[in-house]
């Protein structure tokens, strides 16, 4: 661990060693504050664009967070990582539209799915490093998506699926409604957030950063690096595959798009933007990302001059994304304090 | 010292007073006034590789709209149009539809998406319940299948299977008259080609049964190069070639092919050539080349359809597309159901279009048909006919005729199994 990386890890993980009832259950505490801001939002507002919005940062931020454990904290940029978006959304909406069972069991069955995919495509590249890894991951994406392109009697082929996905009640549960489905988004994203949370600051979770920093260090230390890089790779594909689900509820459908490279990219301008180092960076760059996409798009046509003069702003001039940019301000801010 | 400032209410305030006054009496009106006007939601495509057609159909909209507010508007309300680019991607088309609804207060939609971008728009549509006319998307199944099927969409768009048919009978009568026995195909490698290219071949040998498939090649979508694909048709020797590749794809094709002078040695039948947007990109036009009408001025050959199509080049200074006319369809439909509805509301509107016929410079007999039971559009112009080099290029398009439509049409459904 470099001087700078370990400063930070002090900054995120405050005095550890000395673990009080609070920081033990802080994540909880918090997690369970955002939502029951966010499930109170549609007391205080009836605009629907709002919760449409959440609903779509919920997609894209379990997305891009589950990239940010490969890319942030274990150091393997994926290129591909889009491929498990697309195929939560595929399963999901096939097993609903042909088999018609209660959401829950399509739920499992999908991260069922994602997991056994991303078990064997991650037993081929996580052996690879840096660049090698980035594209064949890119690879793989390509294949599942050309699949989806040339397999038109089963996944209807470039018009995506068609006929929208039945949501059937379950447990009181109408996602149907656009409350419901808000609110059931939200305790997804939540819930999602609070579990890589807690993979993050896991031993499990320094072991990845250990490895990120130093592999040969953590092999000779006894750990089976390529099992511990498959295991994150494989988690990390659920959560993606969690946004796909949520991202097909909203569409009512799943289409090619949702598995081609340029989700892939849209994850890796997100952690452009809200900065890796920070376990909440991709949400603020989600965030971001979806405000600006749909302000700019009301305004003109012409948005990829704004978002592209965007990117070379975060580049060149911040130099690291969003979160990251505070984060070490106040960690400046505090030294100046203390006079150091 | 003098005070000038005398106590009590001063002008300025009096003023503020009484505009204040003015705005609480006047606001109810202005509010109407408002309230007259209706918004229409057109998601489209204006950026990537087939903004020419978003704009197109943004340009054919326009302009109608403008008709329409000046004789009154719908129903006595003028139309203000929101447009939004929806890049083309389906996520980014519900979307920006479900914002146009619910935040930017339209009360009826003009989905000019393509392919899988209206299927999405389509289901906002059966989410939301609100009235939305599917300009562009020609897949059949879009109105064919019953599943898809709301009350509160409609399409004007040409159909798949209607273009195969007519494609496969006017082929057939030219395979007989020449003996062309051996044919090979060449169309873009996604759905719509593959599709289109199996009804064109289905309907072409049930009309010419001794015509025989000796080769066909699946360029992918985009593709730069086709050199490949010219030599290996070159190499099968058919006596005649069918393909659907379109836009930028085709031109660049017969470019490319031009030099192997392949345009000689076969009949060529691409359903896609007779649109602006390639008839005029194209460097040497080859003369003869069969080609399905998109749109073009001198089909039907009305004064009425040489006017739409002088008024929409007089002002944006370039031919209308075939998305073009599709979308002028959907507002003349509008404009026409209001007023037998005698309401914009999204429910009236699509109770009096069901079934309705209006006048219609696109029509094959100078009307055009929203068909009740399928919500799609019938009875526009459609039809075959051979290039020539300069203007007007297709100098004689031979119609389809649509009792033969129907009738193949209804099989076609029936094999499907949609009826």
């Amino acid at each position: 661990m470099t001087e700078l990386e370990a400063g930070r890890a002090e900054t995120l993980v405050p005095g550890r060693g000395v673990t009080t009832v609070w920081e033990r259950y802080r994540d909880i505490l918090i997690a369970l504050i955002a939502f029951a801001v966010l499930a109170s939002l549609p007391l205080f507002t009836g605009s629907k664009a709002l919760l449409d919005f959440v609903i779509r940062c919920s997609a894209y931020g379990l997305f891009a967070t589950s990239l940010n454990l490969l890319v942030g904290y274990t150091g393997l940029t994926s290129f591909g990582h889009g491929m498990f978006f697309g195929l939560g959304a595929y399963s999901f909406g096939l097993i609903m539209q042909r088999l018609g069972v209660p959401i829950p069991i399509a739920f499992v069955a999908t991260l069922a799915i994602t997991a056994v995919v991303a078990a064997v495509i991650g037993a081929i590249c996580v052996r690879l490093k840096e660049i090698y890894f980035a594209f064949v991951t890119l690879a793989f994406q390509m294949l599942i998506h050309s699949t989806i392109l040339s397999w038109a009697s089963f996944t209807g082929g470039d018009q995506g699926l068609r006929g929208g996905i039945p949501r059937p009640v379950f447990l009181g549960v109408d996602l149907s409604n656009h409350i419901h489905l808000y609110v059931a988004s939200c305790a997804l994203l939540i819930l999602g957030l609070l579990a890589m949370r807690q993979i993050a600051q896991s031993p499990f979770g320094y072991t990845l950063r250990m490895i990120r920093d130093n592999a040969a260090r953590a092999s000779f230390l006894g750990i089976d690096v390529w099992r511990a890089k498959l295991t994150i790779f494989v988690l990390a594909a659920l959560f993606a595959s969690m946004g796909g689900m949520v991202m097909a509820l909203f569409v009512s459908g799943a289409y090619p798009e949702f598995a081609y490279w340029t989700i892939s990219g849209e994850g890796i301008f997100i952690n452009m933007l809200g900065g890796v180092s920070t376990f909440l960076g991709p949400m603020v760059g989600t965030v971001l990302l979806l405000l600006l996409n749909d302000t700019v798009t009301r305004f003109t046509e012409y948005h990829g001059i704004v978002l592209g003069i965007v990117i070379l702003f975060f580049a060149l001039g911040l130099r690291k994304g969003l979160l990251d940019f505070v984060a070490e301000w106040f960690a400046h801010r505090r030294e100046a304090g203390e006079g150091r | 010292m003098t005070r000038t400032r005398r106590p009590g209410i001063s002008r300025r305030s009096t003023l503020a007073l009484m505009g204040a006054g003015a705005m609480t009496v006047a606001a109810p009106w202005v509010a109407r006034a408002q309230a007259k006007t209706i918004k229409i939601g057109m998601p489209t495509i204006l950026s990537g590789r087939v903004a020419q057609l978003g704009t197109s159909s943004r340009n054919a909209v326009m302009l109608e709209v403008e008709k329409v507010n000046a004789a009154g508007g719908l129903a006595g309300r003028q139309i203000e149009m929101v447009i939004r680019d929806s890049k083309g991607q389906p996520q980014e088309a519900a979307r920006v539809a479900r914002e146009l609804v619910n935040t930017d207060g339209c009360e009826l939609l003009i989905d000019a998406e393509a392919s899988s971008g209206a299927f999405a728009v389509h289901e906002v549509a059966r989410d939301l319940g609100v009235f939305c006319i599917h300009t562009n998307s020609e897949t059949s199944a879009l109105t064919a299948d019953p599943k898809q099927h709301i009350p509160n969409a409609f399409r004007t768009a040409r159909q798949g299977v209607h273009d195969s048919i007519v494609g496969g009978s006017y082929a057939a009568a030219i395979a007989k008259a020449k003996g062309l026995k051996k044919w090979a195909t060449c169309s873009p490698d996604y759905a719509y080609g593959r599709d289109t290219t199996a009804e064109f071949t289905l309907y072409l040998k049930r009309f010419a049964p001794d015509v025989e498939i000796i080769s066909e090649s699946w360029p992918k979508l985009f593709q730069p190069d086709y050199t490949e694909v010219v030599t290996k048709i070159l190499q099968a020797k058919p006596q005649a070639l069918y393909s659907c590749l379109w836009g930028g794809d085709l031109t660049s094709y017969i470019d490319q092919a031009n030099i192997y002078a392949m345009f000689g040695q076969m009949e060529v039948f691409a359903v896609n050539m007779a649109d602006y947007t390639a008839l005029t990109v194209v460097k040497n036009l080859p003369k003869g080349i069969h080609s399905g009408n998109r749109y073009i001025k001198t089909f039907p050959g009305t004064p009425e359809n040489a006017a739409w199509g002088d008024a929409y080049k007089a002002k944006y200074n370039e031919y209308p597309t075939n998305w073009s006319w599709e979308n002028a369809t959907a507002v003349m439909l509008m404009a026409e159901a209001a007023k037998k509805a005698n309401s914009a509301d999204g429910k009236k509107l699509a109770e009096a279009l069901a079934g309705l016929t209006i006048k219609c410079p696109f029509g094959a007999d100078g009307t055009v048909t929203m068909r009740a039971e399928d919500h799609t559009l019938v009875g526009y112009a459609i039809g075959w006919g051979t290039t020539i080099p300069q203007e007007p290029y297709v100098p004689e398009v031979k119609a389809g005729d649509w009792k033969t439509i129907f009738e193949l049409e209804a099989e076609w459904k029936k094999s499907k199994g949609y009826t």
